[in-house]
């Protein structure tokens, strides 16, 4: 008994040393880098955050939806949206099993973002917008387990151009300056998830994206009921691996 | 290399989960999902901190064609990201990314017997960064293969099974080149760089399962096309490379009041005819290469390790929704004939090489529902080694992780 508890202690005590020498400026200096390299792949995190890919609750025709909150922006005023879901098709109507399927889709834009830069000694002009849109089968296996498939095709657009200064030097990111960038992101996506029931009138899901062309991938866990939805969006290869998110939501 | 073990011993887990589908009387069709999702912060001693996670989805469907008749389909999503790894297996930094289908027939021969031949068809990613693209990693592969199991019931009520399952699977590795060959002659061509890691992959596997308890004997051997034994004078000689992997495996997870324990251990004797020439740096020769000093090694057996896993896992289930959980994991490996490093890269005479990872984790898990939980969690890894040369891979470390995961099962 006494060798375990021998043990266990010297690997708690060995573990102080682990928690030292965190190098934060480097940290930042990675992911600057990363975003760097993949400023579309970066920005479209924020988009999936707005994106409504779980079906319409069982008895409802048609819903809307905005984006609140997603990672560390207020998307409401960062990136207003607006997502429409229509059901098609209503489980079991045509005949029994058939699954429901719901067209789903959404667009945003930045107002904010290129209004400010109007007021701008450093930026010219800049423009950000984005948009999705797919089909949901979702399909009851027993009463308090739903399952979904679907796709979507996702687009994003972020451009912008930079002004020099009264040097005529350009923005500087990392050393190198900035002129412009134009990028921007397209795939289509698979996704799969299950929803289960929280309590009365609330839902739990978890699903995985999977972009077939760019291989981007992300899991939503996501808790809903009648006005809002609260989520742990993780992209696992994102910068920012870990989105919290705040969507409102009307069902009708 | 260890990689094609992994998706290996993948397939024959998958097995198992295929195995464990069962069909519903009153369906037609029976739905199968799983997904398992975390996420963690790494702080290792060494190095700077990261965050990592692993994703693990199926999504599958069984169909009742007739009362013996059956047929099932199932894909499988797997990302297993950034972490802390046992030692030579993999850098921190390394992610990869799978998916595999599965397509198998089942037939019920009697009321105990049943067959179930079967195909599976994957891709696999793998990169070394965020920065590099999926479709050019070097050990990205493609494999196709057959599977032929029969199932022995010998208890319904206490899921009481048998399985004897034989696979054999062709892995092809698109982008993989030889960089030593390139180095020791630039003339080469991707022709002859190439293909070296393609490979014939057979698996044969003994596995019964009882009451919860599980347990199995997997025999895995790599036939591989191209690729070429590399000799003492740092020639490669006319055999091709195979690798022999035995695994004995046991586990089970039973509840006793509020304790729910599920451990398992593993002992496998890994085995390759292949060799290895240590180069201790860009144009180094020598005139000794048995010599462990010298600026260039031959060793001989390098790869031949048996390695022992224990996993003890223990959850208290405090409440019918909460539980507090303990878990104690250790990796232990010994290789045959490899000799330790010293921090100068040169190999030390009369010795081997011992690695040893051990991981204490501390969790507060919440049941969501009956299908789904979520699991809080912290880690503390101590990584140990003989092998003192660590320029490129971390042998001796220790590092803490704390992170989230979710279990969804249907």
């Amino acid at each position: 008994m006494k060798r375990p508890l021998l043990i266990a202690a010297a690997l708690l005590f060995t573990g102080g040393a682990a928690s030292a020498g965190v190098d934060w400026t480097s940290k930042g200096m990675q992911m600057a880098g990363e975003i760097i390299a993949n400023p579309a792949g970066f920005l479209y995190d924020f988009q999936q955050d707005l994106e409504s890919t779980t079906p319409l609750p069982p008895g409802k025709s048609f819903g809307v939806q905005t984006g609140l909150w997603g990672g560390i922006l207020p998307t409401l005023a960062a990136m207003p949206s607006i997502s429409g879901k229509y059901r098609l098709h209503a489980e079991g109507r045509l005949a029994p099993g058939v699954p429901q399927l719901d067209l789903i889709g959404g667009y945003w834009t930045s107002p904010l973002a290129e209004s400010a830069t109007k007021n701008s000694d450093t930026i010219a002009d800049a423009k950000f917008n984005g948009y999705y849109m797919g089909a949901v089968l979702s399909s009851s296996v027993s009463p308090r387990v739903r399952t979904f498939w679907g796709y979507k095709r996702s687009q994003l657009k972020a451009r912008a151009r930079f002004l020099p200064n009264s040097n005529g030097k350009y923005p500087e990111l990392l050393g190198t300056e900035l002129k412009s960038f134009d990028t921007g992101f397209k795939d289509d996506f698979l996704l799969a998830g299950i929803e289960t029931p929280k309590g009365v009138g609330k839902l739990w899901s978890i699903q995985l994206n999977y972009g077939l062309k760019t291989q981007t991938f992300s899991t939503k866990v996501s808790w809903y009921g009648k006005v809002f939805e609260l989520g742990l969006n993780i992209y696992p290869e994102g910068v920012l691996v870990v989105h919290p998110v705040w969507n409102m939501h009307l069902n009708f | 290399m260890k990689k094609t073990i992994l998706t290996a011993l993948l397939t024959a887990g998958l097995a198992g989960r295929l195995c464990a589908a069962v069909a519903e009387d009153s369906k037609i069709f029976t739905p199968f999902f799983d997904m398992t999702l975390s996420e963690a912060g790494y702080v290792p001693s060494a190095g700077n901190i990261f965050s990592g996670g692993n994703v693990n989805t199926q999504v599958g469907l069984l169909s009742k064609i007739t009362q013996k008749d059956q047929l099932f389909g199932l894909y499988n999503f797997n990302y297993t990201g950034q972490g802390f790894a046992p030692q030579d297996t993999r850098q921190f930094t390394d992610r990869s990314m799978s998916h595999n289908f599965t397509f198998e027939y089942r037939r019920m021969l009697n009321e105990r017997v049943r067959l179930r031949p079967g195909v599976s068809f994957g891709h696999d990613y793998s990169r070394t960064g965020a920065n590099e693209a999926w479709k050019n990693g070097l050990y990205n592969m493609n494999s196709s293969g057959l599977q032929l199991a029969g199932d022995y019931l010998f208890d319904s009520d206490k899921n009481g099974i048998v399985t004897l399952s034989y696979m054999t699977k062709y892995v092809k590795f698109p982008n993989y080149t030889d960089l030593l060959r390139e180095f020791q002659n630039p003339d080469n061509v991707a022709g002859v760089n190439g293909n070296l890691q393609d490979q014939t992959l057979k698996q044969l596997a003994l596995r019964p399962s009882w009451n919860s308890f599980f347990g199995g004997l997997t025999y895995t051997q790599q036939d591989y096309k191209n690729q070429k034994v590399v000799g003492s004078d740092g020639v490669y000689n006319g055999t091709k490379q195979k690798d022999k992997t035995a695994t004995l495996d046991f586990g089970f997870h039973h509840s006793l009041w509020i304790f729910e324990l599920y451990p398992m251990v593993s002992y496998s004797m890994h085995r390759s005819n292949q060799n290895f020439m240590r180069y201790k740096f860009l144009g180094a020769t020598t005139t000794d290469p048995l010599n462990g000093s010298s600026d260039v090694s031959f060793v001989a057996k390098n790869y031949d390790y048996n390695e022992t896993t224990l996993s003890v896992p223990l959850d208290l289930n405090v409440t019918s929704k909460w539980a507090i959980g303990g878990a104690i994991s250790v990796v232990s490996r010994k290789y045959t004939d490899r000799p330790k490093r010293d921090a100068n890269n040169d190999y030390v005479a009369g010795t081997t090489q011992k690695n040893l990872m051990t991981t204490l984790t501390g969790s507060i898990r919440k049941r969501i529902n009956d299908v789904a939980m979520v699991r809080l969690f912290y880690s503390l890894v101590v990584a140990s080694s003989n092998c003192k040369f660590e320029q490129y891979m971390p042998y001796n470390y220790t590092g803490n992780s704390f992170g989230i995961a979710y279990n969804l099962s249907y």
